[in-house]
């Protein structure tokens, strides 16, 4: 049994990321679109979580960016979570449905 | 000489002028407008006044250095590109202040005449505006010590003519003259353009002399390079085809007698004594360019002669009085032209001289005739009006006479002068200007006796003025003189009532006193250079002239030929033998007597003709129809141009028109279509609104650049 290695940190970003945007792509339900972004969010911040680690024992400032960028991002993600949903939930009630094609007719 | 007062402030002779029509344009307006002539009488009366104080300093200076009487003024750096150079900077040589004298002097009297004349016009100011631009573009022209200075003035008073032809721009007739005018003189300046690029191709300068260094002073330096030898050989025709459309020669000078459609002082001014000179002018100015050249001399000494014979053919069948004139002022610019052509550049400013001051009296005295008629010009409907104006009378006698060239009026000297030097040299062109003299003195005095002897014919609607009319004239009969060759051409209302009665005078002191000043000079301008040629010797101090005759006599020294140094007014001529002398002499006192019996001659034909006979002229009209109808038709000259030329130009522009339609349009169309209809075609296929499609673009694009990262 080896232990952690960078590569597994970022596989597992990299799957987490696939996962979000497959969902993105694929479903229609705005929540779960959201859910999806949010997916991304983690993946992308598990990648630069491993990469600052990675690089403590030369460039120790990385370590302490990556994890200050790693904090904005949720802190980021969690305002803007309020804000979504609170627009989705908007759009809901306009048009009793959440499916993202209902509201195609905003296309430019 | 640069001690001179008027030299010192020499920047005030085009400057005053220019803010005089500032003032008369910009502030003159509204109320003010009857005051417009004040700041122009001003500003043209002091620059006259600096322009007469300079020649007289200039007189004053006694020994001239070799090279010369002349000093060069820069002002300041006008353009600095490279190696181009231009100042703003003022030549002054004799020749400058003789133009300069004739350009301010003659402007100011006409221009009190013009306040006489013009009174009451709706664009009172716009004319005086113009008349002082005008005044500044000359003065410019003829100051200017570089050739960019002279095509601004070349330039510039074009444009002045182009909109005091167009006075009357509500007048068709008078807007296609203009634009005539405008047109046909941008031939020449194309090839005056085209000249004063080869130069600086050539020289590296514009500059007319600067210590060696001036393109007249390369010239004749006896090192030049191939090209600029080759240059030389072209730049004359090139300076000349400028010089024949601004003076009116043959193949351009169409415009002219056009442009009489413009008010009569603008005709006396711009189109009779300053700016068609302008041509004669620059030749002389350039001998050293031309001098050299036998091909250009020939060139211009045949053109000019035909002119001459040409237009007076033309004018003795013509029947408005300003026509006549114009076509006379063509006729005499090619007496001109031949003078320097001949090697006789001081006969032909002498000409030059004495032709501004007659034929700006004579135009004067037409628009007097004009003013008291309404507007009238036909000749045929006019007959014995020395009743009616008896001072004009005397006035238009003085300028026939010294048009004509009668024994000892200025006319007479000037015209001689060119005859002899052409005798001198080709006897061909003596005898085709003798013929020329006999037409000018017989088509001259064929107008004054028709117009102002015998029994007295007015025009309808005009009163004899002086004597008391039984009836009231008809309303708008005495209204103010519609100005213009063709009164039904203009529209109702422009002769609008200024209040005159119809028992007005006629001659008003404004317009009669210039033309008393006009008249003494037309009368004895002709004793400026003979018989002591103090006009020669001075106008032989100028560096142009000196060159010239350098570059004339090492020619006919090399040819074998002798060559009279009079002409160019140098001092050898003084110390000829006498023997030499005195048959040189006999030679011109010979063509004197010729010419003054053919002045004779030609105006006792008309006097029998045209005052005595009035029915001879009909019989000889039936006897000469075919000749008479070709005179009639002016050679049918206009209709050729426009079947030839512009027919075919207009032709050209359609297809112009159609190819800008359909090509350059439409390319202009397509670029501003493309990006439209690649946005509709986007709009359809992949912007259709489904977030899902957005999301995969944008990661397909993503992809692709991190492809293209990566490979």
């Amino acid at each position: 049994m080896t232990d952690l290695a960078l590569q597994h940190y970022l596989a597992v970003g990299a799957i987490l990321f696939a996962i979000g945007l497959m969902g993105f792509v694929t479903r229609r339900n705005l929540i779960i679109m959201f859910l999806c972004t949010e997916l991304m969010f983690q993946g992308i911040a598990v990648t630069l979580i491993a990469f600052g680690r990675y690089h403590f024992a030369t460039r120790p400032e990385a370590f302490f960016a990556s994890q200050a960028f790693v904090l904005f991002v949720l802190v980021i993600a969690a305002a803007e979570a309020a804000l979504a949903l609170g627009l989705i939930v908007l759009l809901f009630r306009r048009k009793q449905t959440l499916d993202a094609e209902a509201w195609h007719e905003l296309n430019g | 000489m640069e001690h001179l007062f008027a030299i010192k402030h020499s920047y005030l002779i085009p400057l005053l002028p220019l803010l005089g029509a500032a003032i008369a344009g910009f502030l003159c307006t509204g109320k003010r407008k009857t005051l417009a002539h004040w700041p122009i009488w001003i500003s043209v009366g002091i620059s006259a006044i600096l322009s007469i104080t300079l020649l007289l300093g200039m007189l004053a200076e006694h020994e001239a250095p070799k090279a010369g009487l002349y000093h060069v003024q820069n002002w300041y750096h006008w353009i600095s590109a490279g190696s181009f150079d231009a100042s703003v900077g003022f030549l002054f040589d004799p020749l400058t202040a003789v133009m300069l004298c004739v350009v301010t002097g003659i402007g100011f009297l006409i221009t009190v005449f013009a306040a006489g004349y013009m009174k009451g016009e709706e664009g009172y100011s716009r004319f005086f505006a113009y008349l002082g631009l005008f005044i500044f573009m000359m003065t410019m022209l003829v100051m200017g010590n570089n050739f960019l200075m002279l095509y601004l003035g070349w330039e510039g008073v074009g444009l002045c003519s182009y909109l005091l032809i167009g006075y009357y721009y509500e007048r068709p007739a008078a807007r296609e003259a203009a634009k005539k005018a405008f047109l046909v003189n941008r031939v020449g300046d194309f090839g005056f353009g085209l000249g004063v690029m080869l130069m600086f191709a050539a020289f590296g300068t514009v500059s007319y002399f600067g210590d060696g260094s001036g393109v007249l002073e390369l010239a004749t330096s006896g090192s030049l390079t191939g090209f600029q030898s080759q240059a030389l050989q072209w730049l004359p025709f090139l300076l000349m085809l400028g010089a024949f459309g601004k003076s009116a020669q043959f193949p351009l000078y169409v415009w002219l007698p056009d442009a009489m459609e413009g008010p009569t002082p603008v005709s006396a001014l711009i189109h009779a004594a300053t700016m068609v000179t302008a041509g004669v002018y620059m030749i002389v100015r350039c001998g050293t360019l031309f001098v050299g050249n036998d091909a250009a001399m020939i060139t211009i000494t045949l053109i000019g002669a035909f002119t001459a014979i040409f237009a007076a053919s033309i004018a003795m069948r013509q029947f408005d009085l300003k026509k006549v004139f114009a076509y006379s002022t063509i006729s005499q610019l090619g007496f001109m032209f031949v003078g320097v052509g001949v090697l006789a550049p001081v006969a032909g400013v002498f000409h030059l001289v004495t032709h501004a001051f007659f034929k700006a009296l004579l135009f004067l005295s037409c628009g007097v005739v004009m003013h008291a008629m309404l507007g009238e010009l036909d000749m045929r409907k006019m007959s014995g009006l020395k009743h009616v104006l008896p001072k004009t009378r005397w006035l238009i006698l003085c300028g026939s006479l010294a048009l004509a060239g009668f024994p000892f009026v200025s006319g007479f000297f000037s015209k001689d002068e060119i005859v002899a030097a052409a005798w001198h040299r080709y006897p061909v062109i003596g005898v085709v200007l003798l013929i020329t003299a006999f037409m000018t003195a017989y088509y001259t005095f064929r107008l004054y006796f028709r117009v102002f002897e015998g029994p007295l014919v007015l025009p309808t609607g005009v009163s004899a003025g002086h004597q008391p009319s039984p009836q009231p004239s008809p309303a708008g009969a005495d209204s103010h003189a519609v100005h213009g060759a063709d009164s039904h051409d203009a529209p109702a209302g422009h002769g609008t009532d200024h209040g005159h009665t119809a028992h007005h005078n006629h001659e008003p002191s404004l317009m009669i006193v210039p033309l008393i000043v006009l008249a003494i000079g037309a009368l004895l301008a002709g004793y400026l250079n003979y018989p002591a040629e103090r006009l020669g010797d001075f106008l032989g101090k100028s560096p142009s002239l000196v060159a010239s005759f350098d570059i004339a006599r090492q020619r006919a020294a090399a040819e074998g030929v002798t060559l009279a140094p009079a002409p160019f007014g140098q001092e050898e001529y003084r110390q000829l033998t006498k023997q030499e002398r005195s048959a040189e002499d006999v030679v011109h006192l010979r063509m004197m007597v010729v010419s003054g019996l053919i002045s004779a001659a030609a105006i006792y034909l008309a006097y029998v003709v045209h005052r005595q006979r009035r029915d001879v002229a009909d019989l000889l009209y039936v006897r000469v129809r075919r000749i008479a109808r070709v005179l009639d038709a002016k050679y049918w000259v206009d209709e050729i141009y426009q079947a030839c030329i512009v027919e075919s130009l207009r032709k050209l522009g359609r297809l112009l028109f159609v190819i800008d339609q359909v090509v350059v349009d439409g390319l202009v169309w397509l670029a501003g279509f493309t990006p439209q209809g690649a946005g509709f075609v986007v709009k359809v296929t992949s912007q259709r609104g489904y977030l899902q499609g957005y999301a995969s673009a944008m990661v397909l694009g993503v992809l692709i650049i991190l492809l293209i990262v990566v490979l």
